[in-house]
């Protein structure tokens, strides 16, 4: 199960499971932003390398505005998903 | 040992997750092996679809906890071999406006696995993923 959605003070908040079925649903949401924006990991349990590329491509296109998304309430097992895809040099997670 | 037969479709991840959640409820898993062989499996299930290989068969999953170790293995039957264990590396150093999530996926799956084989014989391609169990 996975849910996404933008909360009144415009955090991207997840929820569940971000694997290869459901990129389509975070896709649509983040290719959304126009502005820099915090991503909340606070329930979400579970990414592949599918959620990962959603997120590379959002900070890709957003950087070249000088925007960015911020990544906060990671879980261990995510955060270490990110440092093995070096994903932490890339966003600022907190 | 647990052995289930999937469709070739990216339709079947969540089938998939839920025979590998079983196998970590019934062998006792720890958390973090459960979730490096479901990412493992993903990677390697997504791939087999996408790139099909010339077939439409279907992929079975075979999972069996030995003492301390959790191996999964992915069967297909393929005319095309592809060996998983010399896929092409991520490059990380590339400027951060020209990385490609490309084989980002499999790297992962490496990084965090204990153990990653492939064979091809008599027409099946199997990849064979091992993960140790914390204590």
């Amino acid at each position: 199960m996975f849910s996404i959605s933008v909360n009144e003070k415009g955090t991207v908040v997840l929820t569940g499971r971000l694997d290869a079925a459901q990129v389509d649903r975070a896709r649509e949401i983040f290719s959304g932003l126009d502005d820099s924006a915090v991503v909340d990991f606070q329930d979400l349990d579970y990414i592949s390398s599918a959620g990962l590329g959603i997120l590379l491509a959002t900070q890709q296109r957003l950087k070249k505005g000088g925007k960015a998304i911020k990544l906060v309430h990671m879980n261990r097992m995510v955060r270490d998903v990110f440092k093995i895809a070096r994903f932490d040099l890339i966003f600022e997670i907190e | 040992m647990m052995r289930q037969q999937f469709d070739r479709d990216i339709r079947s991840l969540d089938a998939v997750f839920s025979f590998l959640h079983r196998f970590a409820e019934e062998e006792q898993l720890d958390a973090r092996a459960s979730y490096v062989l479901d990412l493992a499996v993903e990677e390697f299930f997504t791939n087999i679809v996408k790139y099909g290989r010339g077939t439409s068969s279907d992929v079975f999953l075979e999972a069996v906890r030995s003492g301390g170790t959790a191996t999964v293995r992915l069967e297909e039957q393929t005319s095309v071999p592809f060996d998983v264990t010399r896929a092409t590396q991520t490059q990380f150093d590339v400027p951060f406006a020209e990385r490609k999530p490309g084989g980002l996926g499999i790297h992962i799956a490496r990084e965090m696995l204990d153990g990653l084989a492939y064979e091809y014989v008599d027409g099946k391609s199997r990849i064979t993923l091992t993960k140790h169990l914390e204590t």
